[in-house]
């Protein structure tokens, strides 16, 4: 090139007047090809090496709790007899302990109605979710319509929680339910299909039944439907 | 926008440059005095509308109307205008998405090299007819009544009635004013002029389709119902 | 011996004394030398003074502070946002309280937590105006497309902040609008209820939910804006701001009518 000191070496290893091939910037004298590869390679090797030594653990650390599932809580709510089949009772349960009233929902329970309802039974306990299948408003159970109602987007459920009108995805959510000791106890969270088939539990929002289940896989972090 | 449009804007924009003042003073006086209005304009609000403080958040709760905050609303309204559940994804997720892409890749597919806004009808046009939905759904959503809510004007002696139609759910299914879901029952606003007092009694009692009955309400409250749907004309 | 402290910060003598004392002329020049000490070891000047006298273009006007004005109410977010960080305790069960803590007891609390509220609104207008100015003005062509690119990101940014920090002060607004926002990104096909559970850190609303947010609203989206911010005003200043439309270069259609004439 243009550079003198550069032109000396040339011509004094061979004197032969070949073009030199333009030298890479910060080319010094003295330096081959495979050395400034090998040095390109390594430097960034090593950034990517440390770099990936804190990111790695980190970004695990964050994503960890999608793959944890909690222990399953059941919690009392009541006596048996405290419960009709033709209307609902509201108990609050905690789905996470120790947040204090964060942790904590609403539940609609009443007992099976197999005259009304085909499928139920008179000894089994229906516990309904007030989170809205739409976007998770919280739902309110009205007497005298006998539906559950959500005041975001005007979401509409009947009596056993499937939609009547409005946005929502799917039937209201449901709990398990139990009984021991005479007390009805509800467990964890379930989903069910547009024919109240149970699924595993998800996020409201999401259709239920045929290609959605692929299309909202099941998560690792809830209980396998009942 | 070719090499020569290019280098024609960039010798345009070199001139204009040229004949330009320096930024200091001259730009930063303008920026000093936007500081002073931003930081006053916030500080005055502070001191005239400070910051309540709602009830504390309980998850339990079963009669909360949540809403958004002011610059959600146009995404709230959203929600709410596209009713069928089919549509859900598409409101939640589609449109943003496709809004933030368009958006974001703007300079790409927009490559007409003219720069006033006169002379770029369709862009111009677009971008106002964004500013127009954009500020009607706002408008919308903050407008947007509870559903536990009437806010129509009626007699006094129909109010005791006004209250049994919101708190029972009928907003659910249908229209009153502005209030209520637009199906799957029918408007209800003048619902008076359409059907005589026992037509509406009797359906109160024995509903068409899905609608339930609500022959179970006490005997006075239903009277209430009954007299403030036939006085609605 | 040499005295080694540089001559600009050596203790000035008492006046009147004779040995390296400052005679008047000299303490005028004192900050200068400063300046100067200061240049020699960092060679900023050049880059300062360019920064500081580069010509912006003619016909410049205010509706080109829209920029200038988000970042100034971006600044009052981060130092209000600082000191309320003192007084906020990220945690559902303390939350609530420290924010009523904030208002009621603390000197001050309610107006710095007010400018805070009202500078997250502020902010978000003045960034929507500064876009739609950016937009009529045709301002993100060539050669500025790539702060177009910055500035939408920044926008987006700026939304999830509004969002973030909706949710700490824990009242029953932001605790259900964060639920309905939870549960959008729930929404997404195959990603989303995996997403939406790295946002909650868990199925339900989690212990650690709100710390969550918290980091989020602290350190992550805002070191990013800083970063973005950045990035956008070296390229403004790289490649200067736009003039207006409809101001021209007045030397095209002169020699255009030269030539008729």
């Amino acid at each position: 090139m243009a550079d003198p000191a550069n032109n000396k070496n040339g011509g004094a290893a061979g004197g032969n007047e070949a073009p030199e091939r333009p030298k890479p910037a910060g080319y010094f004298e003295g330096e081959t090809m495979t050395r400034r590869a090998a040095f390109a390679v390594a430097g960034q090797a090593f950034g990517g090496v440390a770099a990936a030594g804190v990111l790695l653990p980190v970004v695990g650390f964050a994503v960890a709790p999608i793959f944890d599932r909690p222990e399953e809580r059941w919690e009392a709510v009541g006596p048996v007899d405290a419960f009709s089949d033709d209307t609902y009772r509201q108990a609050v349960i905690t789905l996470r302990d120790g947040i204090g009233e964060a942790g904590k929902t609403t539940v609609y329970i009443r007992r099976g109605n197999p005259s009304r309802f085909e499928g139920e039974s008179a000894d089994e306990f229906i516990a309904i979710s007030t989170r809205c299948a739409h976007l998770g408003c919280p739902v309110r159970f009205v007497e005298a319509a006998g539906s559950f109602i959500c005041p975001c987007h005007g979401g509409v459920y009947d009596f056993e929680g499937k939609v009547l009108g409005g946005p929502p995805v799917r039937p209201l959510d449901r709990f398990q339910t139990r009984v021991r000791d005479g007390q009805v106890e509800v467990g964890p969270r379930y989903s069910v299909t547009n024919s109240l088939k149970p699924v595993r539990s998800r996020d409201p929002g999401e259709f239920t039944g045929g290609i959605w289940e692929y299309l909202y896989p099941p998560r690792p972090s809830t209980p396998p439907a009942p | 926008m070719d090499s020569a449009a290019k280098e024609a804007y960039l010798r345009e924009y070199e001139v204009l440059k040229k004949k330009g003042k320096p930024f200091f003073p001259y730009a930063v006086f303008k920026d000093s005095v936007m500081f002073m209005i931003v930081v006053g304009v916030i500080a005055f609000m502070s001191l005239m509308l400070g910051a309540e403080q709602g009830p504390k958040a309980d998850p339990t709760t079963t009669t909360y109307v949540p809403r958004p905050e002011w610059y959600f609303f146009f995404l709230f309204e959203l929600l709410r205008v596209l009713k069928p559940p089919e549509l859900v994804p598409v409101a939640t997720i589609g449109l943003p998405t496709v809004a933030m892409v368009l958006l974001l890749l703007l300079p790409f597919y927009d490559r007409n090299p003219e720069r006033h806004p006169l002379r770029r009808p369709v862009a111009t046009t677009a971008g106002i007819m964004t500013i127009i939905a954009m500020a009607f759904l706002t408008y919308l959503g903050a407008s947007a009544g509870s559903p536990t809510e009437i806010e129509l004007d009626v007699a006094p002696q129909y109010e005791a009635g006004k209250q049994v139609a919101a708190q029972s759910g009928c907003l659910a299914c249908h229209q009153f004013g502005h209030n209520g879901n637009d199906g799957p029952g029918p408007e209800l606003t003048h619902i008076g002029s359409e059907l005589p007092a026992a037509a509406i009694e009797r359906t109160l009692r024995n509903p068409p389709g899905i609608m339930p009955s609500f022959e179970n309400l006490p005997p006075e409250k239903f009277n209430d119902l009954v007299e403030f749907l036939s006085s609605l004309r | 011996m040499p005295n080694l402290v540089p001559k600009a910060l050596r203790k000035p003598g008492k006046p009147g004394e004779g040995n390296g004392a400052l005679s008047p002329e000299k303490l005028k020049e004192a900050p200068v030398d400063l300046v100067g000490w200061v240049d020699e070891r960092t060679g900023a000047s050049p880059f300062l003074t360019g920064l500081l006298f580069r010509k912006v273009p003619k016909g410049t006007n205010w509706y080109y502070t829209l920029g200038s004005a988000t970042l100034f109410a971006f600044l009052v977010q981060a130092i209000t946002g600082v000191f309320l960080a003192m007084f906020y305790v990220p945690s559902p069960v303390e939350a609530y309280g420290s924010i009523t803590h904030i208002t009621n007891d603390v000197f001050l609390g309610e107006f710095v937590r007010g400018m805070h509220k009202w500078g997250a609104t502020t902010m978000i207008i003045l960034i929507f105006l500064h876009m739609a100015r950016t937009f009529f003005f045709g301002a993100y062509k060539y050669p500025r497309e790539l702060n177009w690119v910055i500035g939408v990101v920044l926008i987006i940014l700026t939304l999830v902040m509004g969002l973030t920090g909706y949710l700490l002060p824990f009242d029953q607004r932001s605790y259900w609008a964060t639920i309905v926002a939870m549960n959008i990104t729930a929404t997404g096909p195959i990603l989303g209820p995996y997403l939406a559970d790295f946002l909650r850190a868990g199925a339900e609303f989690e212990a650690t939910t709100l710390s969550r947010f918290y980091a989020l609203h602290m350190m992550l989206v805002p070191g990013l804006i800083i970063a973005l911010i950045g990035a956008h005003l070296y390229l403004v200043v790289k490649l200067g701001t736009t003039a207006p439309p409809w101001v021209r270069a007045e030397s095209k259609p002169k020699s255009l009518r030269e030539e008729k004439v």
